[in-house]
């Protein structure tokens, strides 16, 4: 048996610190001109944003972030479709041409939505909102 | 309210309290009780992150006054997400603090980490005992706890890194001491060992067969193809079944039926045993009816367990038959709360892989069964007089023998004992046969601890100290 809410709210806290890491490594970069972490960081966030529009539910191995009902609904809360391919397309655009011009303001841009990301997941993480009837209304009735 | 750095200097110092806090209760905890290592090891861990926490923080009030807002905001989220990191390490450190050795069964805890590091991909695992104020047995889930650490340990690489294959294990206050009811330990470790397994980087074959089974299952529901959450959700759904049934399924292979009616028990208190909840599924768990039925299936086929019980008849051991005869057609769910449909391809498609997954990992169940057979009534006899059950010859009985008579005994001879040693009246008085099952898991509990002592002694007779010691590791 185990404590359902606390696993849930979990799973918005494993999301905040995801987007934290982006963060951190993106500042690092418009800040500093490092560029250490970078790669790994915006591999991962892109394969977690590609992972979240995936139908295979269950095959390893499994992307750092959206890989469940609670991150994937915090993801659609404060991202709309346009931001996610927004999002894709600068973090190609920064691991692609790390030194060209446009790299810094979309490196930018990220951090603004990577920044309510992490908002939305604290607050998620603060009020964690149960399955509501309806959602689960959809469900029996799709399944 | 306030903003800018005087609202990052409030937080910040906020988070300074909290963190001084938890550092020095680990401290003081390590240094007053007695506990397991896991748990030793879990306290200097939350030390470690409280103390570079607040280093961390000095760092940034430090730098904050030549940053502009926006990233002063950003130090404020950050400090916002470790205030919360810390407030889960939190809901751990009491529990654990709780849980020192005079205070829970520390022989079955060792002996249940002695069993889990015989699991195929568990070698130098461990388990910290929590005490619930809750009367409910848990898994702490850990991946989450263990990957947040990890991104921890990526944000904050002072700290020390979280213990390497730890679990947590809840048990309630009221029953830490007890034994019987104590069993479904071994159902909590193993939501750690499928935690371990489901994260593992290289996944046992089995286990990635029954991940693709429950792939196909799901992608039957060519509707929830278009909706990602309803489909994750769903995905929640099976993998609470897939887990509750693999937890059962290993519980039996180390433990044997002990585990059944220990979980019997566990289910009458909880009030899980009505004509209406014994065959419904709910968002969490199978029904108890199909639960006990896989117990008898594997209990019957998958060892010589039901053979060696044959003699034995419990009520708790005819419902596990009564139970089992249900008909699947009368496995239900309340409406609206689970999609009935996942039922039948949960049954039909992943249940068969969960049990060749366990079979895979547990070590073969039919020699305990055998050594129960053999040294059963040697048991009895200790108990029946009240001593602690002992050999007359060779080494103590094994544990898992022990264990077994001993709940065997509980359920069908305790009226008996007390009769015998305290009068006819006082076996009809609740407060007697309360406390002779006191008396009884005493007994039972030292028996295990002397299996224990003798096999650990026989360890070190035979490989020397070291190897002894790396032996109780790393099985």
């Amino acid at each position: 048996m185990t404590p359902i809410d606390l696993q849930d709210r979990a799973q918005y806290l494993s999301l905040a610190l995801f987007a934290q890491e982006v963060v951190s490594v993106l500042i690092e970069y418009v800040d500093e001109e490092k560029s250490d972490n970078l790669d790994a960081a915006l591999n991962k966030a892109l394969s977690s944003l590609k992972g979240a529009e995936s139908s295979s539910v269950s095959s390893p191995p499994r992307a750092a972030a959206f890989t469940s009902y609670e991150q994937l609904r915090t993801l659609e809360e404060v991202w709309k479709r346009r931001d996610r391919d927004k999002a894709k397309r600068m973090i190609l655009e920064v691991l692609r041409q790390p030194r060209s011009s446009k790299a810094k303001p979309a490196a930018n841009s990220l951090i603004d939505l990577f920044s309510k990301l992490q908002d939305q997941a604290l607050w998620n993480f603060e009020q964690p909102r149960p399955v509501s009837p309806g959602v689960m209304q959809r469900l029996c009735k799709l399944a | 309210m306030q903003t800018g750095i005087a609202a990052f200097l409030h937080d910040a110092a906020v988070l300074y309290t909290l963190a001084d806090f938890i550092e020095k209760y680990c401290k003081e905890q390590a240094r007053s009780q007695r506990y397991t290592d896991a748990s030793g090891d879990f306290f200097r861990y939350s030390q470690s992150v409280a103390h570079e926490v607040k280093e961390r923080l000095g760092h940034d009030v430090d730098r904050a006054g030549n940053l502009p807002s926006s990233r002063v905001d950003t130090l404020r989220r950050n400090a916002l997400t470790f205030k919360n990191y810390l407030r889960v390490l939190h809901t751990f450190i009491k529990p654990v603090a709780d849980a020192h050795t005079l205070s829970i069964p520390a022989p079955l805890v060792e002996l249940a980490c002695e069993h889990l590091r015989q699991i195929q991909g568990m070698s130098g695992s461990r388990v910290a005992v929590l005490l619930t104020p809750l009367l409910m047995y848990f898994q702490r889930p850990h991946t989450h706890v263990k990957q947040q650490a990890e991104t921890v340990g990526r944000l904050i690489p002072e700290a020390e890194e979280f213990p390497p294959r730890l679990g947590f294990i809840e048990l309630p206050y009221s029953q830490g001491p007890g034994f019987f009811t104590n069993l479904a330990i071994y159902h909590e470790m193993g939501h750690f060992v499928y935690e371990e397994l489901s994260t593992s980087t290289s996944p046992i074959a089995q286990f990635v067969s029954l991940a693709q089974a429950t792939d196909r299952s799901l992608r039957r529901f060519t509707k929830l193809q278009k909706d990602a959450q309803l489909q994750r959700l769903a995905e929640k759904i099976i993998e609470s079944w897939t887990q509750e049934v693999f937890c059962d399924l290993l519980a039996l292979y180390l433990v044997g039926p002990a585990f059944s009616f220990a979980l019997v028990e566990i289910f009458a208190l909880l009030g899980s045993l009505s004509r209406e909840k014994r065959v419904t599924f709910s968002q969490e768990h199978p029904a108890p009816a199909f639960r006990f039925a896989e117990h008898v299936e594997f209990l019957r086929n998958g060892c010589k367990w039901w053979s060696a019980i044959a003699d034995v008849k419990p009520d708790q051991k005819k419902l596990l038959l009564e139970f089992s005869e249900i008909s699947r057609r009368q496995y239900t769910v309340y409406e609206d709360d689970v999609p009935k449909a996942l039922i039948a391809p949960f049954l039909d498609t992943i249940v068969p892989r969960i049990r060749e997954l366990v079979r895979g990992i547990a070590p073969d169940a039919t020699p305990a069964a055998e050594r129960f057979s053999n040294e059963r009534e040697t048991i009895e006899d200790c108990l029946k007089v009240g001593v602690v059950p002992h050999s007359r010859v060779g080494g103590p009985p094994d544990p898992v023998s022990i264990i077994n008579t001993a709940f065997c005994f509980y359920l069908t001879s305790l009226p008996d004992i007390v009769e015998r040693f305290e009068g006819t009246k006082a076996a009809a008085s609740a407060e007697k046969r309360s406390e002779w099952t006191r008396k009884l898991e005493d007994w039972t509990m030292k028996a295990i601890e002397d299996s224990q002592i003798q096999s650990q002694f026989e360890r070190m007779q035979r490989d020397g100290p070291q190897q002894e010691r790396n032996s109780r590791t790393h099985t």
